[in-house]
């Protein structure tokens, strides 16, 4: 995948993302932040072929993808089976009436058999924990047995490429440890993995290499997270960490300090 | 985690490459209407917020709009004659104009509103079956007339002077009450007209079911947007018209149900801020000398139109 000088704006003055360059190779493991409003979902819904720049070029194996080309039977099957979207909100996603329907949904999309798709959706089931949950409909779910029916959804279709937008949000501590736990798995398979967060934590725990937007929604930075994490002053500068003020006994204390997992004195 | 990951997962996937010419993809209308309808939905609303621009409309107090527009509404719906109704178009254009707005996009939608609502629906009394007079346009004739429930069939069939003139005053009336419309809600922010309202003694409950219907829209936009890109990522195939169709109710029926859920929290939160069945604005800020003028001016104009 790649991404030249990409540019997007909503309503056509509402810029989201300003001349972004990126490369995404096969197996990596990205991680996009940056504070709220600095684009990341709009990136990550490009990547998916979900909205098409303003202006520059996003291309898949050296295909534009655009409005136009998705409209092309041969590569709309090729990209859409290839690359897998998970939403931020579950709800949106899950459209059918059980959760082994919106298991077996892709599969059948893809033209696999239904007894291949079944046992997908079996192995997807127990691999998520879920099995029990088959005949629920989505609404009568969770919000953390949303979000798995969702990625599970999606891995049924067995992309190579896993787009995840803000995948820890909502979810209690288990299930975030399970969901970093999958992530890694699935890209020490050789699943390319791009997700947008600002869980920092999530962050560090992934080791992913990370694209930092800034709030004039450019590529403030990328690096490795050991590099990214490391460098206060850019997390300062693009709002990911401030500073904070607080009592320790009777005694004032100000530090830098991120709402996320880890907490730095 | 990693030996529970399903073997068919550890597989390449078999999509690897992909010929060109293969054919291309109808999007059924259903489904491409609703992602339309959702980006529709947000950027016209998204309009009238942004009605801060310096023009002349905008810098008048909301409730003297407010005013401007139900008097002004009243004196389309009693004139009769087609001059007057010309006069006010013209005028209220000139105040669009003044008021720095986008013409374009405007009237794009006034005049699409004026065609379905006033010249669709008023053109069958154009005929003489419908309206009596003198048939200026004869289109079907017939052996006989027929006389059929209330109505009288005459043996030639035509438009009538009287009919053309029915039609163009429904057409101006829609037209002219949907661009008074327009330029006030195009240069009045929604908060000032929820408090002119307000000051105009409009009851709290109408207010209330407004401004949430209002604040409502955009996070159903939002939502139906959503949902159509979370379609359009699993679809890998053309889908036919009943698919489509199939997959809207079901996204109804989970409208429907997200909005009362909404709709129960929206309320509790409400309560939970202490609201009990009034609306409490803050101060309204006080008329200036400007305000009056435009007041006096527009009251004249729709004086001079009344009697014109």
């Amino acid at each position: 995948m790649r991404l030249k000088k990409v540019s997007y704006s909503y309503y056509d003055n509402l810029p989201a993302l300003s001349d972004v360059n990126l490369e995404v190779n096969e197996g990596d493991h990205i991680a996009i932040v940056g504070a709220n409003g600095s684009g990341k979902s709009t990136l990550l819904q490009i990547m998916g072929g979900l909205k098409h720049p303003a202006a520059g070029k996003f291309l898949f194996r050296e295909t534009e993808v655009s409005e136009r080309s998705l409209r092309e039977k041969g590569f709309l099957r090729l990209f859409r089976a290839s690359v897998g979207y998970v939403f931020q909100d579950s709800d949106v996603q899950l459209f059918c009436p059980t959760v082994l329907d919106e298991l077996l949904y892709g599969p059948l999309q893809l033209e696999i058999s239904e007894e291949e798709g079944l046992k997908r959706a079996c192995e997807v089931m127990q691999m998520l924990n879920i099995e029990q949950l088959k005949d629920r409909p989505s609404y009568m779910l969770s919000e953390g047995e949303k979000k798995k029916v969702a990625i599970g959804s999606v891995l049924a279709m067995n992309p190579q490429i896993l787009l995840f937008d803000e995948p820890t949000n909502g979810l209690d501590p288990r299930t975030q440890v399970f969901l970093v736990e999958l992530l890694l798995a699935l890209n020490e398979s050789g699943k390319t993995i791009v997700l947008a967060t600002h869980d920092l934590g999530l962050v560090a725990e992934l080791g992913a290499r990370v694209v930092v937007l800034s709030e004039d929604h450019r590529i403030e930075s990328t690096g490795s997270a050991e590099e990214i994490l490391g460098d206060q002053n850019l997390l300062l500068r693009v709002n990911l960490i401030h500073e904070h003020v607080h009592l320790h006994g009777k005694t004032k204390h100000a530090h830098l300090h991120s709402h996320y997992l880890f907490h730095k004195h | 985690m990693a030996n529970r990951i399903p073997s068919f997962l550890l597989a390449r996937s078999t999509a690897g490459s992909f010929k060109r010419g293969t054919g291309k993809v109808n999007v059924p209308f259903l489904e491409r209407g609703i992602g339309h309808l959702a980006g529709l939905i947000r950027n016209g609303y998204a309009q009238w917020e942004c009605s801060s621009q310096r023009g002349l409309f905008q810098r008048i107090d909301a409730r003297v709009k407010v005013l401007f527009l139900l008097f002004f509404i009243l004196i389309v719906s009693l004139k009769r004659d087609v001059l007057p109704e010309t006069c006010i178009w013209i005028f209220v254009f000139v105040l669009a104009l003044v008021s720095r707005l986008s013409i374009l996009k405007v009237y794009r939608r006034v005049l699409f509103l004026g065609f379905v609502f006033g010249f669709l629906v008023a053109l069958p009394s154009a005929f003489n079956v419908i309206t009596k007079g003198e048939t200026i346009l004869p289109i079907v004739g017939l052996p006989q007339s027929y006389n059929f429930w209330i109505y009288h069939i005459p043996a030639e069939i035509g438009i009538t002077r009287e009919g053309i003139h029915t039609v163009a005053m429904l057409t101006l009336r829609v037209v002219n009450s949907l661009s008074l419309s327009f330029l006030v809600l195009y240069t009045t922010p929604f908060h000032e007209i929820i408090r002119a309202l307000k000051v105009l003694k409009v009851p709290d409950s109408f207010l209330i079911i407004i401004t949430l219907c209002y604040k409502y829209i955009f996070i159903f936009s939002k939502t139906v947007e959503d949902m159509h890109l979370a379609k359009k990522s699993r679809i890998v195939r053309e889908l036919s018209p009943a698919e489509a169709r199939e997959w809207i109710a079901g996204r109804m029926a989970f409208v429907f149900r997200k909005a009362r859920l909404r709709c129960e929290e929206v309320f509790k939160a409400m309560i939970g801020r202490g609201f009990s069945d009034s609306v409490k604005f803050y101060g309204f800020r006080k008329m200036g000398l400007s305000d009056w003028c435009a007041a006096i001016l527009l009251f004249f104009a729709g004086i001079l139109f009344l009697f014109m």
